[in-house]
């Protein structure tokens, strides 16, 4: 996605990675570390190392910061465990981003 | 959220029902009890939790103490200190519907142990691949966390781990490893308090899904004999992590027996 066709500002891909880089630097925190580099190829598991139950505490941040507009955990109940572990961050990026186009298109209408 | 639970701080996660028309009265409500060491509220977060508040159904999901984002105490992981803290949870959350607690492995130990000792809070109970908290399973425990404590600490274990099963179980193992020498949990939980082998302290309906090929299902024809109200479903060509490898088989089971019991509840 290197355009964003709705012009929301909300939905733009760079400031949702922006965001969510935060937020898992926030979760990194927890555990000393601060120093992670964090891009769209970056893996939940591998990279960050982070556990499954931390991908549960993104969601409730996710939820802090978006609202009801995007559901963390219906998007992962999709997914198969080992789906789940090999997550990126621009996968769940590019899922925020639909989710916020999809509220916004309905919000216009 | 995070909320105190006697001497502890539970990290719970709940999903709300979502409406359903043919609902009268309150929705039901699941309690899901994750397993020891490698487990966490992750497994069922990612996996029945959202089907069932889609069904419905109002879903609860805590971390075990010890695991996941839960306080990990030094000592204190007796069974009754397990079932002490899903009790704390339900008070804290003000339930006052009697739950649906459904355990994988050592929760459903814990679901069974929370039916006998706290009759009044729990509707039904159901193990997934666990064994309910007599006198031998204390044996089988004992066994099998001392030689997880014993091996796990070897750096070499992990590695053999790594190579055979992947990075991600090394990762798990490193974790299990973690609580094992930093608690007395493998010393704690095979000697907390039993019920008796005739099981006649679980009153409520119970059951019980197995996989074929773990050595677990050999409980079957004696849980049908020492308890009235009991099913047991066993899955063909399946081992012990019937949750995570058949996840659609576990939910369609499990919803039915909600719904099935659901009149029961309604008219109490």
């Amino acid at each position: 996605m290197t355009t964003d066709a709705t012009g929301f500002a909300t939905a733009d891909p760079g400031e949702v990675l922006a965001d969510i880089a935060g937020m898992l630097r926030a979760l990194l925190e927890e555990y000393g570390l601060d120093e992670a580099e964090i891009t769209r190829e970056t893996t939940f598991h591998d990279d960050l190392e982070l556990e499954s139950i931390d991908l549960v505490a993104l969601s409730g941040t996710l939820r802090e910061h978006y609202g009801d507009r995007v559901n963390f955990a219906e998007f992962v109940a999709d997914l198969e465990l080992d789906e789940i572990i090999a997550l990126t961050v621009g996968q769940l990026t590019d899922y925020v981003v639909k989710s916020l186009q999809a509220t916004e298109a309905g919000g216009s209408r | 959220m995070k909320i105190r639970t006697g001497e502890i701080t539970t990290h719970v996660q709940r999903l709300p029902a979502a409406p359903r028309e043919e609902q009268q009265g309150e929705p039901p409500v699941v309690v899901f009890v994750h397993g020891l060491l490698t487990d966490s509220l992750a497994s069922y977060y990612f996996t029945l939790g959202p089907a069932f508040a889609a069904e419905g159904i109002d879903v609860i999901m805590y971390d075990l103490r010890g695991h996941g984002r839960s306080d990990r105490p030094h000592s204190g992981y007796q069974l009754e200190s397990f079932v002490g803290d899903l009790a704390g949870l339900l008070d804290a959350l003000g339930e006052h519907r009697r739950v649906h607690v459904v355990g994988n492995s050592f929760g459903g130990t814990i679901a069974a142990a929370a039916a006998a000792w706290h009759p009044d809070r729990v509707a039904t109970v159901t193990m997934i691949e666990s064994e309910p908290p007599v006198a031998e399973w204390t044996r089988h425990m004992a066994d099998g966390l001392a030689d997880a404590k014993d091996q796990l600490r070897h750096e070499e274990v992990i590695g053999w781990i790594k190579d055979n099963h992947g990075a991600h179980t090394a990762r798990l193992s490193r974790g299990a490893s973690r609580i094992l020498q930093t608690t007395t949990l493998a010393e704690d939980v095979p000697s907390g308090r039993v019920i008796a082998d005739d099981l006649s302290a679980i009153n409520c309906p119970l059951l019980a899904i197995f996989g074929d090929e773990s050595g677990l299902s050999a409980q079957v024809p004696a849980l049908e004999t020492k308890l009235d109200r009991c099913r047991t479903v066993v899955l063909p060509d399946q081992g012990h992590s019937v949750l995570v490898e058949r996840t659609e088989d576990t939910r369609d089971i499990l919803l039915a027996w909600v719904r099935e019991h659901e009149l029961a509840e309604a008219v109490r």
